[in-house]
């Protein structure tokens, strides 16, 4: 009896040391690494929020013949004051909290700090918030380090610059047709920043190629509260079009001024102000026909944009920023490890590498770094415009629910 | 064993006498023996960071409360060492503690220069000159984003070592030697002379000393030391970024020394072993870890507001006494003085702390 005893121990004991990790835990714990003080993080939150609500409610995720129910980590990183507090804020949800995945991240330093971590770890991470082309290039060259890393989202900055001036061909084509003009006047008005010289460059290299004359460069300060002499010297200078390359408050400043003088050129670019909901009503109701770059409307950019928008609407009272593509994240994750039927991070990189996932702002197929692939039908952007105090979509047009890109009245 | 006889006659005299040597005894043996009996990478991390900035806050601590230099942009030593060593290793292929050393040196040159330019400044007109240094250097490096990163900064930066317990020991280490050669440092005719430029600089110019010389000197060695913290900070968190030369670093130093009290050494390396795991602690807690800033600018204000001298003379005053015959420091508790054996009064309590515990 005693001997039996101790075998039926023996033999217990042994089959929890080689059960695989799924079955000695009860849920998937994910941590939701971002700056949760600001809107990026709440974002980040937000979206993780309804991923893990969706799934729970169907039942969990299907892991070695078992129901697993997804289990948060929030960690705020402070990234935007301190990286040594990112990078502890990784370690402490990896060994602390005892997260199986990490997702989220925003200042591009702070994710690099971060992916060091997660490395050490071997922890399969997925970036949702940083852009900078480094981040998957590590990928491609320390394979065997770096092949945890995954970007969901956004795309990576070479690409984000190759949708901006996709759209901006867009936008100088109906100036083209509305208005007879065969080489459209591009300003560019760039927030003195060392983010945007690349973008600069790039215009001045791009936009002859693309048949516009670049008629000047004009840099605010990104805080700047007035930008009457910019645009005056725009107007003197006949644009058609004022190339924006803002993320700073002068994003709103620009947006209202132009409404005020009754300008003639359309702003189109990088505003991330005028992503916002409120933008509206900060540049006064005068930012009619301001465009810029975005990631979420309610438009079909897949099936499962529209109701995804308007449920997060509803929940949050507010449109989604483009952090919030944690429940795109999350929902990958859910796939590739039912499809792995495993939670082991080396099991899940293989899978992760040929997975399709149609999410709610791109279909995303991961390339060789680990980036989503960019192009139409996959990851890409869309370009958003502020009509009569509403936020539409007019670009890729091929895209069911898109508006037509109104030019203002000349 | 006559050697070690001895040595233990004085631990058990100098050091287990005064309770503020005991408790840096102790302190100093919980760092060491720590990863035997509680090896958690967080804690460990966490030590790790907090030893690095323990540097960081000493030098600080010597340049600004022991000569009176008032530093406000004394991230300029922290962030270009971290970028000297960072370029070195990434760009030059140069090995870690090589660049490590490099960068050391280009801090004490950095701290030379510095010093130089503001050998005739005194007061807020120092302190505003030095918080332009590290701005100024950013500006050069976001000039040069081929060169230095831009921006993003120089990610991959080689560890000294892949084990965490080795990084743990690597920044243990570096603190202790350090932090007790920068105390008798301060406790030399060197600090002597230091005090005196602060109290003073026009007396003891008068009374023959080279000021000039000295003040060069203190820059110096404070960059040197704050270099060697920076650069073994961006080969553990393997980058080198403009974070390293915020300003809020800069001033997040000044509160250290404050807080922990100035002039000491001791003080600023105890408020960052104080502060930092504290607010690393806040930042788990999801109710009000997103305001951790908050909570630890309350934490320094209703501080600072109890104990004006700092935490660590105010600590200190609540355990020792002086003697009110031969001024030796005694446990609060003692009836008599060690040294001399006259009674201590339980009033007598000192009114200003010397460098040395």
């Amino acid at each position: 009896m005693k001997r039996s005893f101790f075998a039926a121990l023996g033999a217990s004991l042994l089959a929890l040391a080689v059960a695989p990790a799924a079955l000695a835990q009860n849920s998937i714990r994910i941590a939701v690494l971002g700056p949760m003080a600001f809107v990026q993080g709440e974002h980040h939150w937000a979206g993780a929020e309804m991923a893990r609500d969706e799934i729970n409610k169907a039942g969990g995720i299907t892991v070695g013949g078992r129901k697993l129910m997804v289990e948060l980590i929030r960690a705020d990183t402070n990234e935007m004051t301190s990286v040594p507090d990112a990078q502890s804020a990784a370690e402490r949800v990896i060994t602390r909290d005892r997260a199986d995945f990490l997702i989220g991240g925003f200042r591009s330093e702070a994710v690099f700090a971060m992916q060091e971590v997660a490395m050490d770890h071997k922890k399969i991470f997925l970036g949702v918030g940083a852009a900078h082309d480094e981040l998957g290039l590590r990928v491609e060259r320390d394979y065997n380090r770096y092949k945890y890393w995954f970007r969901v989202s956004p795309t990576k900055s070479s690409d984000l610059g190759r949708t901006v001036f996709a759209v901006l061909n867009a936008v100088a084509g109906e100036i083209r047709k509305q208005f007879k003009t065969e080489t459209p006047k591009v300003a560019v008005l760039a927030e003195k920043a060392v983010w945007t010289e690349g973008l600069i460059a790039a215009a001045q290299k791009n936009l002859p190629a693309m048949k516009m004359e670049m008629v000047g460069l004009w840099q605010p300060s990104a805080t700047a509260t007035d930008v009457t002499a910019e645009l005056s010297a725009i107007e003197r200078a006949g644009a058609d079009i004022v190339f924006t390359i803002l993320s700073g408050p002068v994003g709103i400043v620009v947006g209202r001024q132009m409404g005020e003088r009754n300008m003639k050129a359309v702003a189109f670019g990088i505003n991330v102000e005028a992503q916002k909901d409120e933008f509206w009503g900060a540049a006064a109701g005068k930012a009619n026909y301001v465009s810029t770059l975005n990631t979420y409307a309610e438009v079909e950019i897949t099936p499962k944009t529209v109701p995804w928008v308007r449920a997060f609407k509803e929940r949050y009272k507010k449109s989604p920023a483009y952090t919030a593509a944690t429940y795109d994240a999350i929902m990958l994750l859910k796939q590739a490890i039912e499809q792995a039927n495993s939670l082991r991070a080396d099991d899940l990189v293989p899978v992760l590498e040929k997975i399709r996932y149609v999410g709610n702002g791109a279909v995303i197929e991961f390339d060789k770094r680990h980036d989503p692939v960019w192009g139409p039908g996959k990851s890409l952007g869309i370009g958003v415009q502020w009509q009569d105090g509403k936020l539409v979509a007019f670009w890729p047009p091929e895209i069911k629910g898109m508006q037509p890109f109104r030019l203002p009245p000349r | 064993m006559y050697w070690l006889r001895r040595l233990f006659r004085w631990f058990a005299a100098d050091v287990l006498a005064l309770p503020s040597r005991a408790l840096v005894a102790l302190w100093v043996l919980v760092l060491l023996v720590l990863p035997v009996f509680y090896a958690d990478p967080y804690v460990l991390r966490i030590v790790t960071l907090a030893s690095l900035f323990a540097i960081f806050a000493a030098s600080w601590d010597l340049l600004a409360g022991y000569s009176g230099q008032v530093n406000f942009g004394h991230a300029l030593f922290f962030g270009g060492s971290a970028y000297v060593s960072a370029m070195l290793s990434v760009k030059a292929g140069v090995p870690p503690w090589l660049a490590v050393a490099a960068g050391t040196a280009a801090a004490a040159l950095l701290g030379l220069a510095s010093g130089y330019i503001c050998l005739r400044l005194r007061g807020s007109y120092l302190s505003l000159a030095t918080l332009a240094f590290p701005l100024i250097l950013v500006g050069l490096l976001l000039a040069a984003p081929g060169f230095s990163g831009g921006e993003l900064g120089l990610p991959g930066v080689p560890r000294l070592t892949n084990k965490p317990l080795g990084n743990y020991y690597i920044a243990v280490i570096a603190m202790l030697v350090v932090v007790f050669g920068l105390w008798a440092l301060a406790d030399s005719r060197f600090g002597l002379l230091l005090h005196a430029i602060r109290d003073d600089e026009l007396a003891a110019r008068a009374a023959g000393i080279n000021t000039p010389r000295y003040k060069l000197a203190v820059f110096a060695i404070s960059g040197a030391a704050a270099g060697l913290a920076g650069a073994l900070l961006a080969h553990y968190m393997r980058i080198a970024a403009p974070f390293l030369l915020e300003t809020a670093l800069s001033f997040q130093v000044v509160i250290w020394g404050i807080f922990g009290g100035i002039a000491t050494i001791y003080g600023p390396v105890a408020a960052v072993f104080v502060l930092y795991p504290i607010t690393e602690w806040i930042g788990s807690f999801q109710a009000f870890g997103e305001r951790r800033l908050l909570v630890f600018a309350a934490i320094v204000l209703v501080v600072l507001l109890w104990m004006p001298r700092g935490f660590a003379p105010w600590l200190r005053d609540r355990i020792e006494t002086n003697c009110p015959r031969c001024k030796q420091r005694n446990a609060a508790w003692r009836a008599s003085c060690r040294a001399c054996t006259a009674p201590l009064s339980a009033t007598e309590r000192p009114r200003a702390s010397g460098p040395r515990a």
